[in-house]
């Protein structure tokens, strides 16, 4: 199926000149202001670890799963951590199903990066026997709607899955102490994550008039736009990566700019993240309440959304 | 004989159903379809230009990918597409638009028993979302049978993997004609008792295949009741601007 023109969207003149005439007084076609991020909604499933997060009219899904596994032999005493990204053919005409395109892997490593090169996640602490088993950490990002800056929806719902993991207990056992037994959750409460801080990813584009700077481009924005850079830092003010693949030049103190603006939505951002996350733990705790079921002899019941 | 089910349902009570179309905005259709707490998403995009290698160009085309939930794409996910493109094949007008391919994506949001029923409900809803043309509606039902010979409709995952078989049926939706002889008839028989998809795992007997199917029929027309109204009711209240 390649080579499809009628796959491949593009963006007419008239559309791309009316966005950067747009930019030059400071409008952007959404309505938003220059440095406004979009509304952000983090919805939780069923499961521990699944979140769908909604930036705007993007939408991604994560989904976190655990393994038992042998360790790295340079490394026996930590977990294994790995982020595997799906651009669903469902969020975009132009993605094609099969092996991930170059956008997707630049994705992931973005994400990589700002999750293991900063140690948001513990992994010393996902070491059950040194040597012989660890768990090896598996999150899934399904990028479900392509409405602009994937990165940061991803980054977000990445998070946002970690946060609300659970892993089962497990404890070492047999002859020798070697056995390692996994207890079910019904036996004995699953474990969260050690996260000790929130990378936040905030992306930027840069136009051809080089004091225009958007926060957070919508794909129609991405399509005009000449540079973009993601920047990833924490609550704390940490700058845990930047990327910034090609695109055109942009002066230092540009760059400066984009940080400080990064740090203070990060600190907003972290907050949202966090509160989610609350709302969902209590839910969880209530569930875990026992109730007799209430059903009466109605054969399909619906709910109203 | 009265059964005790773990969350407390009849023999022949379905889960809670919630369905929501157009809640994806780049695909030309979509829909989120739950039975209990299995939910899948359905996006369609089409009518492409073209079809694949070995189609037929004179027909349109169905092409199927399912995404599961976390994992490599394996064998059980390729007969799922094969099983979703079969039926979808024979509930949608291929003539209308020739030479066109028209993508369904599947994906699998959360798994808790009946996920292909699911399945070809969501993916049914996101074509109606999408305006692809079809001759009627797809409703599907699983019904498992348990060793000492009960049925039950609509298991969750434990209760699948406790019973000796189960079948996932799935039924074109129950008319409702303004006309005094009443639906379509094929040799006789009016349309909606014909089976369009069966799938059985597991071993049962032929009279157990039978109640099954009598079993998912009954089933299948408050399903498609349900259908009915959310259509409906979606179709007024909200003013798609293309």
């Amino acid at each position: 199926m390649e080579g499809r023109l009628a796959n491949s969207w593009r963006l007419t003149v008239n559309d791309k000149n009316f966005i950067k005439t747009a930019l030059l007084s400071e409008i952007r076609i959404d309505g938003r202001k220059p440095f406004e991020y979009r509304k952000i909604s983090i919805k939780f499933g069923r499961e521990d670890g699944s979140s769908e997060v909604q930036l705007g009219q993007t939408r991604v899904m994560g989904m976190v799963t655990a393994q038992l596994v042998q360790p790295y032999r340079d490394r026996p005493k930590e977990g294994i951590l790995s982020i595997f990204t799906e651009f669903s053919p469902m969020a975009d005409p132009s993605f094609e199903p099969g092996r991930p395109g170059e956008l997707a892997v630049e994705l992931g490593r973005i994400i990589d990066r700002g999750l293991r090169e900063s140690r948001a996640v513990d992994t010393e602490s996902l070491c059950i026997l040194a040597g012989k088993f660890v768990w090896a950490i598996r999150i899934d990002l399904h990028i479900l709607d392509n409405g602009g800056n994937l990165v940061d929806a991803a980054n977000i719902a990445a998070l946002a899955s970690l946060l609300t993991f659970r892993r089962p207990e497990c404890s070492l056992g047999g002859e020798d102490g070697q056995e390692v037994i996994v207890h079910p959750p019904e036996i004995r409460e699953p474990l969260p994550l050690t996260v000790h801080h929130l990378p936040i990813a905030i992306s930027f584009g840069f136009f051809s008039n080089e004091s225009i700077l958007v926060i957070d481009p919508t794909h129609n924005e991405e399509a005009v736009m000449g540079g973009r850079m993601t920047t990833t830092v924490n609550a704390n003010g940490d700058i845990c990566a930047i990327q910034k693949s090609g695109g055109e030049g942009v002066r230092q103190r540009v760059i400066m700019q984009c940080l400080q603006l990064a740090t203070s939505k990060a600190a907003s951002i972290t907050k949202q993240i966090k509160d989610a996350v609350e709302v969902f733990n209590t839910e969880r705790a209530l569930r875990k309440v026992k109730r007799h079921p209430t059903s009466t002899g109605v054969d399909v019941r619906e709910k109203q959304n | 004989m009265e059964v005790d089910r773990e969350d407390g349902r009849s023999q022949n009570q379905l889960r809670p159903l919630a369905c929501s179309r157009n809640i994806l905005h780049r695909a030309h259709g979509s829909a989120s379809w739950s039975q209990g707490d299995t939910k899948v998403l359905a996006a369609v995009y089409g009518p492409k230009a073209g079809t694949k290698k070995n189609e037929n160009p004179e027909k349109a085309c169905i092409e199927v990918i399912w995404k599961p939930k976390t994992g490599q794409i394996g064998k059980p996910e390729k007969e799922y597409e094969m099983i979703l493109k079969r039926t979808l094949e024979s509930i949608c007008i291929l003539t209308v638009n020739p030479n066109t391919t028209t993508s369904i994506i599947v994906q699998v949001v959360n798994d808790d028993g009946a996920l292909l029923p699911s399945a070809i409900n969501a993916a049914c809803m996101a074509l109606v979302d999408a305006g692809i043309p079809m001759k009627h509606l797809a409703v599907a039902i699983c019904c498992c049978v348990a060793k000492s010979g009960y049925v039950i409709l609509d298991p969750t995952k434990l209760e699948e993997q406790k019973m000796k078989a189960f079948a996932y049926l799935v039924f074109p939706n129950s008319v409702r004609s303004v006309l005094p002889e009443g639906s379509l008839r094929v040799e006789g028989e009016p349309i909606e008792n014909g089976i369009i998809t069966s799938v059985t795992h597991g071993i049962m007997s032929v009279d157990d295949y039978f109640y099954c199917l009598e079993r998912g029929r009954a089933a299948s027309v408050k399903l498609s009741d349900f259908l009915r109204r959310n259509l409906q009711q979606q179709s007024t209240d909200s003013s798609k601007a293309g």
